[in-house]
């Protein structure tokens, strides 16, 4: 069977655009405590759902990547 | 979740050495919370852990091994200090099953003879309804102590006339309404006493099966005499002459609830019953409705069937602030702490997207069954229902020579209670408590 290898670079990339999900997420959850003035508490206690939120982001955020990518290489092949 | 209520901690008992330790920690319970040590019937579980010398032993019979008197035997021989001595049945097949669990147990087919033990300290009666009062009776006349199994009795003369033997006998009595001794009830009825629910409103409870309630009847077997045929004898509780149906057998544990948790008994009730369904030669009602009305106010509305188990069985106690399901063992909040805000704008999301926009729909939003989940009263599901804790109660009784106050007004008031809703009903009019009974 063949290795696949991930080069170091595309595994950061990939963190950053996890972490970006995250903080996104949070974001949300202080959206939602001001908009339903819940108690602040809930940043620590609501972590899992938080968690769950960033990893939807995430998978939107890696389909439309994934979109992004098959077109240019449509336009790309059509261009040569 | 609604998490003000805190659980109560409550262990399960399995063998004969965790019930041990189980009566040890519900003795810590009963004298730790001051709810708990004002009920009477903790008093007993309070006593000193039990020796193994013959004079801590307490020497019980069983009078009726049916059904519930298997069950008792089965909890009594996990009770620590307890020995079976005797064990009586009429119907031979049932007292040769019994005598075959307990060894060295002498069998009767009598009670009279079995009461004529000397030795004997105290029986448990678990016949059908009819023989409660005459077998109690006899007991107290032996200087027997007695715990009889619910409904009290099959008349209100005959609860009036236990109650009078009872009243100067020196003797325990504790009745089978093993709710009495159940944590979650003892919980519920902390909560409800704490004020957690404000005052109760009203009480509403029911006890739904789909089934015939019949035992089998096998083409021949031993003479069922003093009944008619093997049919009464196995299925009693299908007939007037020796049970009250519905309201005796299932009812008897819910309105003795409402009693409880009232701390009174009802000024009168109104019903109405019939047989609708399992129309098999059967005399009592297939389902049964009854409202009691309380001196304060409030009335508990009861109703019971045999032809739709979808609801099952629960008692709810509702006031202002909660409603308490203590069969499901749960507290209700009637203003539950709101939802996380994160989860309140995923849910605005989810029915915005998915919700239909109504046009020209009803103004008003239907007031349909709050989706709260509430919380547990016990952390523990598992547990007893309380027949256990009730076993060793009356044991540690008898050993202290102590009976527990307040319980024969707990067995008339449920007792009677059931014999006039079922009065109510046969009469069709609204039926008082009777004036001068004296619990
Ligand atoms: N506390 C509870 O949860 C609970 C549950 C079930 C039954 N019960 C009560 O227990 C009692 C018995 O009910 P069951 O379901 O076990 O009925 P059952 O018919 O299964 O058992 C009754 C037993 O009593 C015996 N008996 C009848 N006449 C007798 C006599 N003169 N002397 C000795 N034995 C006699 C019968 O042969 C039978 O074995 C009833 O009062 C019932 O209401 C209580």
């Amino acid at each position: 069977m063949k290795d696949i290898i991930i080069p170091g670079r595309r595994i950061a990339r990939e963190l950053w655009v996890l972490a970006g999900c995250f903080a996104a997420a949070v974001c949300v959850n202080v959206y939602a405590i001001l908009r339903f003035h819940t108690a602040w508490k809930e940043l620590i206690t609501t972590l899992h759902i938080t968690l769950a939120v960033a990893a939807v982001f995430y998978a939107v955020l890696a389909l439309v990547r994934a979109l992004v990518f098959g077109l240019m290489r449509v336009f790309r092949g059509k261009v040569a | 979740m609604d998490s003000e209520f805190s659980p109560l901690a409550s262990p399960a008992p399995q063998g004969r050495a965790q019930r041990r330790e189980f009566l040890k920690r519900l003795a810590v319970v009963a004298s730790s919370s001051a709810l708990l040590a004002d009920l009477p019937w903790w008093t007993p579980l309070r006593a000193e852990p039990v020796g193994n010398s013959p004079a801590d032993r307490v020497r019980l019979g069983l009078i009726g091994a049916g059904t519930r008197g298997s069950f008792l035997l089965a909890n009594l021989l996990q009770t620590p200090g307890v020995e079976i001595a005797a064990l009586c049945d009429d119907y031979p097949p049932h007292l040769e099953a019994a005598l075959a669990k307990v060894k060295g147990a002498r069998g009767f087919s009598d009670h009279r003879q079995m009461l004529d033990m000397p030795d004997l300290d105290g029986v448990l009666i678990a016949v059908p309804l009819f023989l409660h009062a005459p077998i109690c009776l006899d007991a107290f006349a032996a200087g027997k102590h007695v715990f009889c199994e619910k409904s009290l009795a099959y008349s209100i003369a005959e609860c009036q006339a236990i109650a009078d033997a009872h009243r100067g006998s020196g003797k325990v009595f504790q009745i089978g309404h093993q709710r009495m001794f159940s944590p979650v009830f003892l919980r519920a009825l902390q909560l409800v006493r704490d004020g957690r629910i404000g005052p109760i409103t009203q009480m509403r409870a029911y006890w739904h099966r789909n089934g015939n309630w019949r035992n089998p009847v096998p083409a021949s077997g031993p003479d069922p005499s003093p009944f008619p045929s093997l049919e009464r004898r196995l299925n009693w509780r299908l007939y007037l002459d020796y049970s009250r149906g519905l309201m005796t057998e299932l009812a008897s544990h819910h309105i003795q609830v409402a009693n409880w948790f009232l701390d009174a008994h009802p000024v009168s009730c109104a019903g109405y019953g019939s047989i609708n369904y399992w129309k098999d030669g059967r005399e009592v009602y297939d389902n049964v409705n009854v409202v009691y009305r309380y001196a304060n106010g409030t009335q508990v509305v009861y109703d019971s069937l045999i032809s739709n188990r979808f609801y099952g069985m629960e008692v709810q106690i509702m006031g202002p602030e909660g409603t308490i399901e203590a069969e499901t063992g749960k507290i209700f909040s009637e203003n539950p702490p709101p939802a996380p805000g994160i989860v309140q704008l995923i849910n605005g999301i989810e029915h915005g997207f998915f919700s239909a926009v109504p046009i020209g729909g009803p103004s008003w939003v239907p007031e349909l069954k709050k989706d709260t989940k509430g919380s547990y009263l016990v952390q523990d599901q598992s547990t007893d229902d309380g027949t256990a804790i009730s076993m060793a109660a009356f044991a540690n009784s008898i050993r202290a020579n102590k009976p527990i106050p307040g319980m024969m007004e707990q067995a008339c008031r449920s007792g009677v209670s059931v014999l006039m809703g079922h009065n109510a009903m046969e009469q069709q009019q609204e039926i008082a408590w009777p004036e001068g009974f004296r619990e």
